[in-house]
């Protein structure tokens, strides 16, 4: 065996056939940002909506690199899958602020009939922005973890005339303070369409599409499109300050064959999720046999902030 | 063979005044080009840019090139010059109007 494939059978557990391993090394592999569709007249413009989603940034190959230690590499290399937000958040019940959403998509098909599982795994680190001391009323005002909102991590799929969004997200903070828990995409029972798009009629997307973008938000953390993971509160490393990583694993294995979810591992925990159910939102025109494995990431505050993927496996059997 | 991204920075949206793109990463090349698409115009504005480098992200300074200012829709070209490390971004001015525009950068090595 190679030392590749060693690392590859060591760091990941890969269902029998890989669609796609991603060490970032010899480039972004066909990750990139996920823009909205501009197809509307007068001027390649994007269908009607009230949530800006055209303001996100670019995703971007990071060596991680900090005012004070210099750079931190990857786990594989020098190099990692960067996501980042603009430095804009709106409060936690409110429409997603222009640009406070990174986004990460690679976009394939289904190859072959007969696939039934499929996973997706990586090991990944997030942190905010080291920019500014906050007010010296509370202990470590140079210590921002509070300032990420969400990071997540799952697909876009269609098969057999249903489309499902399926993901988990981690709520790691919500209006400053500190939440640390597993929501799995699913959307609400008995919402309609327009109340999923903040009450506008005829949005592009329907009940259970892009939880990221819509679905009302409330108080305590609780999301129209997420549902909270049953025993699902983890602490993950935050390393004592916004300038040290901790690479750390995540996978999800889902069903799409019976369109559910199956198992989401993070770090030493396991979830059992058979018998969740996935949302089913009828197919959209032209995207029959759709995998889009994606990531994204959510600031909390005006502050950027960072997920990073050192590396990623898309595999099936 | 080379690698090669382009990726957008500021995209569908009418710019004035002061401000920055997004801070970028491209450590990892050699060549570094910004793409400025005016697509639409108000009024009679001039766009002026500096090329800043950073070694955080967060703290910048000019890369030691001339501004460079540019009038009028279509495509204008801002090649950034070599030894630009890893940071990259432009800080600009738009004075005397609106400008819309698809800014985007490509970068090669």
């Amino acid at each position: 065996m190679s030392v590749d494939e060693i690392l590859l059978r060591s760091r990941y557990s890969p269902l029998k056939n890989i669609l796609s391993y991603d060490i970032f090394n010899t480039g972004l592999n066909g990750w990139m940002t996920l823009m909205p569709n501009f197809t509307e007249y007068p001027d390649f413009d994007v269908p009607k909506t009230l949530v800006c989603k055209d303001q996100w940034p670019p995703v971007m190959l990071s060596s991680a690199t900090y005012r004070y230690p210099g750079t931190h590499g990857a786990m594989s290399g020098t190099y990692s899958l960067k996501l980042s937000t603009r430095p804009v958040a709106a409060p936690y019940t409110e429409i997603p602020a222009e640009g406070c959403l990174g986004h990460a998509i690679k976009r394939m098909s289904f190859y072959r009939p007969g696939c039934r599982y499929l996973q997706i795994e990586c090991w990944f680190s997030y942190t905010a922005e080291q920019d500014v001391m906050d007010e010296d009323n509370r202990s470590q005002p140079g210590l921002h973890e509070n300032s990420i909102r969400d990071f997540g991590m799952g697909f876009d799929i269609q098969v057999n005339g249903k489309r499902s969004h399926v993901g988990l997200r981690y709520l790691n903070a919500v209006d400053g303070k500190l939440v640390q828990k597993w929501q799995y995409e699913l959307s609400k029972e008995g919402i309609s369409d327009k109340e999923w798009a903040f009450g506008l009629e005829g949005d592009w997307c329907k009940k259970g599409v892009d939880p990221w973008w819509f679905g009302r938000r409330y108080p305590n953390g609780d999301h129209d499109g997420f549902k909270d993971l049953a025993d699902g509160h983890q602490k993950l490393i935050y390393n004592e300050t916004d300038c040290k990583l901790n690479w750390q694993y995540m996978r999800l294995k889902i069903d799409t064959e019976s369109r559910e979810y199956i198992e989401f591992q993070c770090q030493d925990r396991i979830w059992d999720m058979r018998g969740i159910k996935s949302d089913l939102t009828d197919a959209y025109n032209r995207i029959d046999n759709l995998i889009n494995p994606l990531f994204w990431v959510g600031t909390d505050t005006n502050r950027r902030v960072f997920l990073y993927i050192d590396s990623v496996v898309v595999s099936q059997e | 063979m080379k690698m090669f991204n382009d990726s957008h920075l500021e995209v569908k949206k009418f710019f004035s005044g002061a401000f920055e793109t997004h801070p970028y990463e491209v450590g990892w090349a050699d060549e570094a080009i910004f793409f400025v698409m005016v697509q639409k115009i108000k009024d009679d504005p001039t766009f002026t840019a500096q090329v800043q480098l950073s070694q955080d992200g967060v703290h910048w300074a000019s890369d030691g090139s001339d501004p460079v200012s540019l009038k009028g829709l279509g495509l204008h070209i801002i090649k950034v010059q070599s030894n630009f490390g890893n940071y990259l971004r432009l800080a600009v001015n738009i004075s005397g109007g609106e400008m819309f525009l698809n800014l985007h950068i490509s970068c090669k090595g």
